[in-house]
């Protein structure tokens, strides 16, 4: 009785019942004894979806098949840094399911077998507008923090370098301008992500904020990151004064630290924004931007950095560019040189099959071309096997 | 007698209560010539029924009523259950109960003081109470079904047309000695060339990996397009050199250029390069769209080009923008008309 009630919720509605398994194939078999409609769609289901939901433990098999993230590790790991239109996705199907794709199996397979001692290694994650490089990004630093490593995620560089609302002159450098409502949003999604680090780690110098504020030597990098949150004033310098400690501490000992940045063009292209008499920022004049190049900076050991270079969001680009080269320009490339490239292409034929099963399973795809061959065809050509021009399509369908 | 009235008195309440209102039975609306906007409400029907007359005043007004299939084959059968409760309640026997029979009960049950007899309640068969409508004329598209349907008299032009006036014609020439009158009839008839036949069509061209290709040409609106349209692809397009999804961002672009794919069913079997220059973004793709279904001619069967041509696949867009005149802004806009 409870069983047919389930079968006419799912049904009936789109989004997933609590009651109804998330988990693909293990789960799903159970039900699919009892109901009918179920069944037939028990083995598109188990082709497209798969139950490990650790990304280490992915291999070649799980190429093109999707994987969960259970919703408190959604919280805590992305609190800002999935893209806005997978977090939209997420609130409509009830769920986050990844696509495990090869440019993501690549890097993580290449942080595993990277040597805690040597120095940290840079990863580029370059590719056409809208193949997924955000979501590999994501995909690598989910890995990262079930591995326990420390996670420095900066979702859209591009966002510091544009549509500033307030500008302050910086009270640490004359010369250089702080953002407080940028630095403070980060230091409080920083603090979510790595609750544990930072009761752990310790400052090594006395920093003061003003006349009457400052920090002990020895205490909890919490409390920097506090400071930041609660005096907006000082928040950049704050944001500062973390990066550096925890580059400084990054040891093969102690704990292990990646940084992803998504939109690294940012740092070294050209700005919005303009000072008081009407001339141009460098992004070297912006506080935030002159402490996250010293994160780039290959000199630390004990981690990883992982950038992806994307002409979406980006100032001053052509919409054709999306070579590292074109993107960084030559100072950017100078500094983040030598680095590892990793091209993440658009979706394979079996990528694009899984897809469109995952979105016909969600029952996204409503009109009722979208279910014969001839819609796939269609679906295909249009979207030329682009992933966001895919996911575009079907949103009206 | 009082048997016959108690009995029509229960069958009266009967009637009332169990019969759900045989609803063929009519009742006499208030003033005929009013036309009722509001049907008058009676004790037994359910639907009443203006009587014929007004609803023919009624059709400049509010539109006749129409009358479903369904509807009217309710009422008949609400007609014969009511008739054969009308027999049993007069004592005579149901399947041998006529009209007549139907006629005498009702004036006994419902004896009415009325000098004008159509106005007195009539149970009649409801072929005979509502009037025949014509079915409706055109389809759901708006279309009519008819060819000569808006020529006004369409059963009359019909009828001169085909049964008549060309069958006598071909007969004419179908008979023996027909060559003396034949010059007069050929007159009449127009020689229709096959469309399709004025399609040139290129042959395939083979290249150096021995894969057929054809090109073609399009225009649209000041923009020219070539396309060579390659077999044995998988549907890789390529615009001035550029993948096609970047070239043309916007949906309505890249439908125009799926289109003759789509419909000869060969969407990723062919790959596709193009030049194009001139012209906007609509006017690029419409010009590449007709270069692509010129170019697939050659790849396709008689009956398909036909199907292309009357999909208007392959008929160049002639209309280009409207030359501005003096004396107005725009083409078809004029100056901001002022009083003084």
């Amino acid at each position: 009785m409870a069983l047919t009630r389930l079968n006419r919720i799912v049904q009936l509605s789109h989004t997933v019942s609590l009651t109804r398994p998330l988990h693909g194939s293990g789960c799903g078999l159970q039900l699919g004894a009892a109901t009918q409609t179920e069944a037939p769609m028990e083995s598109p289901r188990a082709v497209f979806r798969t139950s490990e939901s650790e990304p280490a433990s992915h291999g070649e098999q799980h190429i093109g098949q999707f994987y969960t993230i259970p919703p408190s590790q959604v919280k805590t790991i992305f609190p800002h840094g999935l893209p806005y239109r997978f977090q939209q996705q997420i609130k409509t199907f009830n769920e986050a399911c990844l696509m495990v794709r090869k440019p993501a199996l690549e890097l993580i397979g290449y942080l595993k077998k990277a040597d805690p001692t040597h120095p940290s290694v840079r990863y580029v994650l370059y590719g056409e507008r809208g193949t997924g490089k955000s979501l590999s990004l994501c995909q690598a630093l989910h890995h990262c923090s079930l591995q326990d490593w420390l996670i420095l995620h900066v979702p859209d560089a591009h966002l510091w370098v544009k549509n500033c609302k307030e500008l302050m002159a910086s009270s640490y450098h004359r010369a250089r301008f702080d953002q407080p409502i940028e630095a403070s949003v980060w230091l409080k999604n920083f603090r979510v992500t790595n609750e544990r680090f930072l009761k752990q780690i310790k400052t090594s110098q006395k920093y003061v904020w003003s006349k009457r504020e400052f920090t002990d030597e020895g205490r909890p990098l919490g409390e920097i990151v506090d400071q930041g949150v609660t005096r907006v004033k000082n928040a950049s310098d704050a944001v500062g004064v973390v990066l550096k400690e925890l580059k400084a501490q990054a040891r093969p000992g102690s704990y292990r630290l990646v940084v992803g940045v998504d939109g690294v063009n940012a740092l070294w292209g050209r700005t919005t924004l303009r000072k008081e008499d009407r001339s141009l920022i460098d992004p070297s004049e912006l506080t935030l931007v002159h402490n996250l190049r010293k994160m780039m900076k290959n000199d630390w050991c004990g981690g990883a950095v992982i950038a992806t270079v994307t002409q979406t969001g980006s100032v001053f680009t052509p919409s054709s560019a999306y070579l590292p080269q074109e993107l960084l320009g030559k100072e950017g490339f100078d500094f983040l040189d030598p680095f590892l490239p990793v091209l993440v292409p658009a979706y394979s034929e079996k990528e694009f099959e899984s897809s469109y099963q995952y979105y016909r399973d969600r029952r996204w795809i409503q009109h009722h071309t979208g279910h014969t061959e001839e819609g796939k065809k269609e679906l295909l050509f249009l979207s030329n096997r682009n992933p966001a021009a895919l996911e575009r399509l079907c949103a009206f369908l | 007698m009082s048997k016959m009235a108690a009995s029509s008195g229960r069958a009266l309440k009967s009637f009332v209560q169990g019969c759900c209102g045989c609803s063929s039975v009519i009742l006499p609306s208030i003033a005929r010539n009013v036309i009722l906007q509001k049907p008058a409400v009676t004790v037994l029907a359910r639907l009443v029924c203006t009587s014929s007359t007004l609803q023919r005043k009624n059709i400049a007004a509010a539109g006749p009523e129409k009358y479903t299939q369904e509807f009217i084959k309710k009422q008949i059968e609400e007609f014969n259950i009511g008739k054969r409760h009308l027999a049993n309640m007069m004592g005579e026997d149901p399947e041998t109960f006529t009209q007549e029979g139907i006629d005498r009960a009702i004036a006994y049950l419902f004896p009415s003081g009325l000098f004008e007899k159509r106005a007195r309640p009539v149970m009649k068969h409801p072929d005979e109470i509502f009037p025949k409508q014509r079915a409706v004329q055109w389809g759901e598209d708006g279309r009519p079904f008819h060819f000569l349907f808006y020529t006004g008299k369409q059963s009359y032009y019909s009828l001169m047309h085909c049964l008549r006036f060309i069958q006598l014609l071909e007969r004419i020439l179908a008979l023996p000695y027909c060559s003396i009158e034949e010059e007069y009839i050929q007159r009449f008839r127009r020689a229709l060339e096959v469309q399709s036949k004025k399609q040139k069509i290129e042959p395939l061209q083979y290249d150096e990996n021995e894969v057929a290709f054809s090109i073609g040409e399009g225009r649209r609106k000041t923009a020219t397009a070539t396309a060579t349209v390659r077999d044995n692809g998988s549907g890789n397009i390529t615009v001035n050199g550029v993948d096609y999804l970047l070239y043309f961002p916007v949906l309505q672009d890249r439908e125009q250029l799926m289109f003759p794919f789509q419909f000869l069913d060969r969407l990723g079997k062919h790959d596709m390069e193009c030049k194009v220059t001139g012209g906007g973004r609509s006017a690029q793709a419409g010009a590449i769209r007709l270069a692509t279904a010129r170019a697939l001619l050659s790849f396709i069967t008689e009956n398909e080009v036909e199907s292309m041509r009357q999909a208007g696949l392959l008929t160049p867009d002639p209309r280009v923008k409207e030359r501005q005149k003096p004396g107005q802004e725009g083409a078809r806009r004029k100056f901001t008309w002022n009083k003084r």
